[in-house]
């Protein structure tokens, strides 16, 4: 199997979306962390953008939002201060503005509240897992890494089950919104202004945000105060509560991000069993769970950048960045730097330590639901292994587009029950 | 200027730690166990979390409105004594300062 060896020539367009459907770039990240550390892209779709591409220099810059800010944006796209208003959630802000929204949420997201999910997450993982297996040969994107964030999705925001499927169309067509199979508003080919005002510019925005305005209705009606779209409204310790707008955007969040990126995340990792067949005999000694959720989230890297911009000029490697540059934190890059990680194209699931950056590890926005993410991969992967005698690739996997998010979209498997 | 870090297992670890540097950086710098410190000093992760010994609390002082919201997701119990050790920096009358890093 040649999957851990990149194809790209070294120079690939990391601004273009068409790119990553080939897997991500990495000759190209290889040969710009060892040349070019603070590389300048030009770009046709608006302004030019810096791109940081090894995992120390993203450390660096990450734990200095007053000088590298969200509160511009944090995809590639320019925004007008209209735009950015009207979409932005907390991950658009920088402290201390940031941090009150975070302290509202925080705990219900915390290590020992989340640790509470384990029972619910394995009986989730039974349903799928036998399900799918049932199968023998089926699409583990579909079947298994969509299904567990999705029904743990619900448990979070308390949505009844059958409205979830809906919801993770339109968390799909938000955050994968420059893949075609995701979205008919592909981001980079639309041809209208009309729905700039909504969260991830797409209409699927706006149904959600019904969705939620009446889901609350609901649950005010019936005294429900479960899940944490209630702790988001209530008000901080300065008496301020979030807006309209605000609500509806963190909602359109919870429902994009909270999905996406453990989807893949698990995708991934079943990927990387199919093709590093040791990984299976290791996940069944049962020796290596502590490491294994990060180390399968390091490779999946499922956020591939997020952008900062510039609050002043700013000397690095021997260039300047200027004020108001755009400046995007590869983390996949980051990820694969041969100085942070030994053997960095191999999936080691005892690597210790394992200082990734998968969930922005080093500053404010470092994710919200990471412990959640990894108790959801791990439970997954120790119900999973326990179940297989064999896996093996069932035909050609199929990449998302999008430089934004990275993942396996479709993944077709063929597997031996123990 | 020193601190100490007793850690779960009773062991003790003391550091150099310049004026100005957070306990949490040289705590990760030198991998002390049980201070993990994911967010870069950013009051976001709480994988920092100490108490202080009762002889510098007073010294060291209490938490910020938003330290102390985010000592609530602790993952070992909270007490009088936790902070958060990014939000603790070295300066002159703290030199020795004495930290437990709770199970």
């Amino acid at each position: 199997m040649t999957i851990w060896t990149p194809t790209d020539d070294g120079y690939a367009d990391l601004a273009s979306h068409d790119t990553f459907m080939q897997g991500a770039p990495h000759n190209t990240f290889a040969r710009l962390r060892a040349e070019d550390p603070l590389h300048w892209s030009d770009w046709s779709g608006g302004k030019g953008f810096w791109s940081i591409t090894r995992h120390a220099d993203i450390l660096e810059l990450n734990r200095q939002p007053d000088l590298m800010s969200s509160a511009y944006g944090i995809r590639m796209e320019d925004q007008t201060y209209e735009e950015y208003l009207a979409r932005r959630t907390f991950q658009e802000t920088d402290p201390p503005l940031h941090s009150q929204t975070r302290m509202k949420v925080a705990k219900a997201f915390s290590k020992p509240v989340v640790a509470g999910f384990e029972d619910l997450i394995r009986e989730l993982c039974h349903d799928i897992l036998d399900e799918a297996l049932d199968h023998g040969t089926f699409d583990a994107t579909r079947l298994i890494a969509r299904q567990l964030p999705m029904r743990m999705l619900g448990r979070i925001i308390g949505t009844p089950d059958e409205d979830l499927p809906w919801l993770v169309e339109k968390g799909d067509a938000l955050i994968a919104n420059t893949d075609p199979d995701f979205t008919d508003h592909v981001l980079d080919r639309m041809t209208t202004d009309q729905y700039r005002l909504m969260p991830f510019n797409s209409p699927a925005g706006a149904e959600l945000y019904d969705y939620a305005k009446t889901l609350m209705l609901d649950k005010a009606a019936k005294g429900d105060t479960n899940g944490v779209l209630h702790l988001i409204l209530q008000p901080g310790p300065d008496g301020s509560v979030i807006s309209e707008t605000e609500f509806r955007n963190f909602f359109c969040l919870l429902v994009a991000a909270g999905n996406d990126t453990t989807r893949y995340s698990i995708a991934a990792g079943i990927h990387a069993m199919l093709h590093q067949p040791e990984l299976l005999a290791q996940m069944q000694s049962g020796q290596v769970w502590e490491t294994a959720p990060d180390e399968i989230i390091r490779w999946a890297t499922p956020a591939i950048y997020f952008r900062r911009t510039a609050t002043r000029d700013h000397e690095m490697h021997g260039k300047t960045i200027r004020e108001g540059d755009k400046v995007l934190y590869w983390f996949l890059s980051g990820n694969r730097d041969e100085t942070a990680f030994d053997d960095p194209m191999r999936v080691d699931l005892a690597r210790t330590p394992n200082r990734h950056l998968s969930f922005g590890q080093g500053g404010p926005h470092l994710c919200l639901g990471m412990h959640l993410a990894r108790l959801e991969v791990r439970v997954l992967f120790q119900e999973f292994s326990k179940r297989l005698k064999s896996i093996e690739p069932a035909g050609p996997h199929a990449f998302l587009r999008s430089n934004f998010v990275g993942g396996i979209k479709s993944l077709p498997v063929t597997t031996t029950r123990a | 200027m020193k601190a100490t870090w007793i850690l779960a297992d009773g062991r003790e670890m003391t550091l150099e730690v310049p004026a100005g540097r957070s306990l949490m950086e040289v705590a990760q710098a030198a991998s002390v166990p049980g201070i993990i410190g994911e967010c870069g000093g950013t009051m976001s992760c709480a994988t920092c979390h100490v108490q202080v010994d009762e002889a510098w609390r007073g010294l060291v002082g209490g938490p910020s409105d938003f330290e102390d919201a985010m000592l609530d997701t602790v993952d070992a119990p909270r007490t009088d004594a936790s902070r958060l050790s990014c939000q603790i920096e070295m300066r002159a009358d703290l030199d020795g300062v004495v930290v437990r890093v709770p199970a």
